[in-house]
């Protein structure tokens, strides 16, 4: 027998997840290549509207589990949800930050970056699919997985912004560059701190350095 | 996230023998009033006044033992016996519907640190006790002047026993197993020399033992049903809840109300439930209040249950006063919106005036539910 409130739970988990990849996908898209904006835009914030709205749903949820389950609570794993829909929801809102970027004229297309960029894209897209299998399958090393490979890339992009900060690295558009790398960082790290809440104790989550 | 999976087979297998045990147990409390002798328990009897005290009554055992299923159960059993009369098991029966309601308002008590989840938990609670408590001052003083619920089970019992209802037959399959049980109990508890001596030497003594006895087995083998129902039902218990939050209030809440109580065979623990769902926003007032009174006629079911145990007709009569009863005060005062709202109101201005003072809700539950009983039944008596 399953437990339907967290199933459910997990499901619309799975169904943020869902949308922040595509919000990801599009704001990327802005910014990587030639996508029009006005054709993004208005399903960009809406698809966010829609996170936000599955994000009340699940902390609905918690609540009405808690409240048929008051005797036998697992109060740490409905403390993880509840983080873990909390950073799954900040996706979305550092995507529209993307986003935002390129509506005020940016764009990375003609970088000599641009490889480097589409791989980075690539990774963190893969990461999002990562969470969402860890989420449906009972398999720690996975999960430490997806965290040691986004701690590594959160690394690597740590690198860039001080490189950007320092000027030691040539852009067309530092603001907007270290911006963006910022975000991706954010996105990177809300996928980990996601990540951690599946199999780290709760005082742990989020804290994979110390 | 991967969730511990859950044993329903042990919750069936336990959910059954504690059916039984408890169908068991109100013949045992029959066969412990029987065997009083009629002198004594026409004098017993003779200690209830009026049926005043009888309501009070209710309301205070239902409080002492929280859970109106005993009290119901006790009364079917008591009236089965012949011990009790309609006269005042009938409003006993009504006394219990307010005594419940003390249980989830008790709850309402664990939100206090906040003020505003405190407020709608507070008014959530205590709604169902208004609303209880209007039901009574209505249907109360019809059924004292007219006996109308009275005449209705009675016609009803007549029917059901004039379908040839199995266990409402003397020799059913089901009420010689339960016969069974208890002489099984009897035999084992002559057994033990202390109680043979006892029942050699008097026998108000020995049936005072064996009416305790009943009493306590209804309490443990109602608890041990309720906890593994609800551990069955839980899924399903939160499936129709999330069901009702999403619909809103209206008769699908009713349903749901009556079919979680049906399950787990109390009115608490859905109304319970509900309690830190209002208390925390996400469920209006207004849309748990009908779930509450699907909870009211949920309930129903354990007296009726407790009938198949007893021998005299009067029991199944008593079970179907409580089914109409409540049946009754929810067609009277649902479906029409001003009467509807009114014990809304009435808990939302209560818990206005005790947010600001929270010992006013502790004073509110012990003049309510202890101390007016106990006064009226000083009084009256």
């Amino acid at each position: 027998m399953s437990d339907y409130s967290l199933d459910s739970v997990d499901a619309k988990l799975g169904e943020m997840l869902t949308n922040s990849s595509h919000m990801f996908d599009l704001s990327m898209s802005c910014l990587l290549g030639d996508t029009n904006l006005d054709s993004v835009k208005e399903n960009l914030y809406s698809t966010d509207k829609l996170i936000n709205e599955l994000h009340r749903n699940v902390r609905r949820e918690l609540i009405l589990h808690s409240a048929v389950n008051s005797r036998n609570l697992d109060v740490p794993l409905l403390l993880a949800y509840m983080t873990m829909s909390k950073d799954i929801e900040r996706i979305g809102d550092y995507c529209k930050n993307l986003f935002e970027i390129a509506e005020t004229g940016n764009s990375f297309t003609k970088g000599d970056d641009l490889d480097y960029l589409i791989s980075l894209r690539d990774n963190i897209s893969g990461f999002i699919v990562s969470l969402q299998t860890c989420l449906s399958i009972d398999e720690e090393s996975k999960v430490q997985e997806l965290i040691n490979s986004g701690a590594e890339l959160g690394k690597e992009i740590d690198e860039k912004i001080t490189s950007l900060l320092e000027d030691k690295l040539k852009v067309e558009f530092p603001v907007a560059t270290t911006l963006f790398y910022r975000y991706l960082k954010r996105i990177n790290l809300h996928i980990v701190n996601a990540a951690t809440a599946i199999i780290m104790p709760v005082d742990k989550i989020d804290y994979i350095d110390e | 996230m991967v969730i511990m999976k859950k044993r329903p087979f042990t919750n069936i297998l336990l959910a059954t023998f504690f059916l039984y045990f408890f169908l068991v147990s109100i013949k045992l409390l029959e066969k412990g009033i029987r065997s009083l002798g009629a002198e004594y328990t026409d004098q017993l009897f003779q200690s209830v006044s009026s049926p005043f005290v009888g309501l009070l009554v209710g309301i205070l055992a239902t409080v002492l033992v929280q859970s109106s299923s005993v009290t119901t159960a006790t009364i079917v059993g008591l009236v089965g016996s012949g011990f009790l009369s309609l006269t005042y098991a009938i409003p006993m029966v009504m006394g219990a519907n307010i005594g419940t309601t003390v249980t989830n308002t008790l709850v309402s008590f664990g939100h206090a640190r906040r003020e505003n989840e405190f407020k709608r938990a507070f008014a959530a609670s205590t709604m169902h006790d208004f609303f209880n408590i209007i039901a009574v001052l209505v249907l109360f003083p019809i059924e004292l002047a007219t006996g109308f619920l009275r005449k209705l089970a009675i016609n009803t019992t007549d029917i059901v026993i004039a379908t040839g209802f199995t266990s409402t037959k003397p020799n059913s399959s089901i009420k010689a197993a339960i016969e069974w049980g208890s002489e099984s109990i009897i035999d084992l508890l002559s057994k033990i020399s202390f109680i043979d001596n006892l029942h050699e030497q008097s026998y108000k003594l020995y049936a005072g033992l064996l009416i305790s006895l009943a009493i306590l087995f209804i309490f443990l083998s109602l608890k041990n049903i309720v906890s593994n129902m609800k551990s069955l039902m839980l899924n399903k218990i939160e499936f129709g809840l999330n069901r009702a939050l999403s619909r809103g209030g209206g008769i699908f809440a009713i349903v749901i109300g009556i079919l979680i109580t049906f399950s787990v065979q109390s009115s608490s623990i859905t109304t319970s439930i509900l309690v830190p769902i209002v208390g925390s926003g996400i469920l209006a007032i207004e849309n748990a209040f009908p779930i509450t009174l699907g909870a009211n006629i949920g309930t129903t079911i354990t007296a009726v249950l407790a009938s198949f145990a007893v021998d005299g007709s009067e029991g199944l009569t008593i079970a179907l006063v409580h089914v109409y009863f409540n049946l009754i005060s929810v067609a009277v005062l649902y479906p029409y919106k001003p009467l509807r709202n009114f014990p809304i109101k009435l808990a939302m201005i209560l818990s206005s005036a005790t947010v600001k003072r929270r010992y006013m809700a502790i004073v509110y539950v012990l003049v309510t539910f202890v101390m007016l009983p106990i006064l009226g039944i000083v009084l009256f008596n």
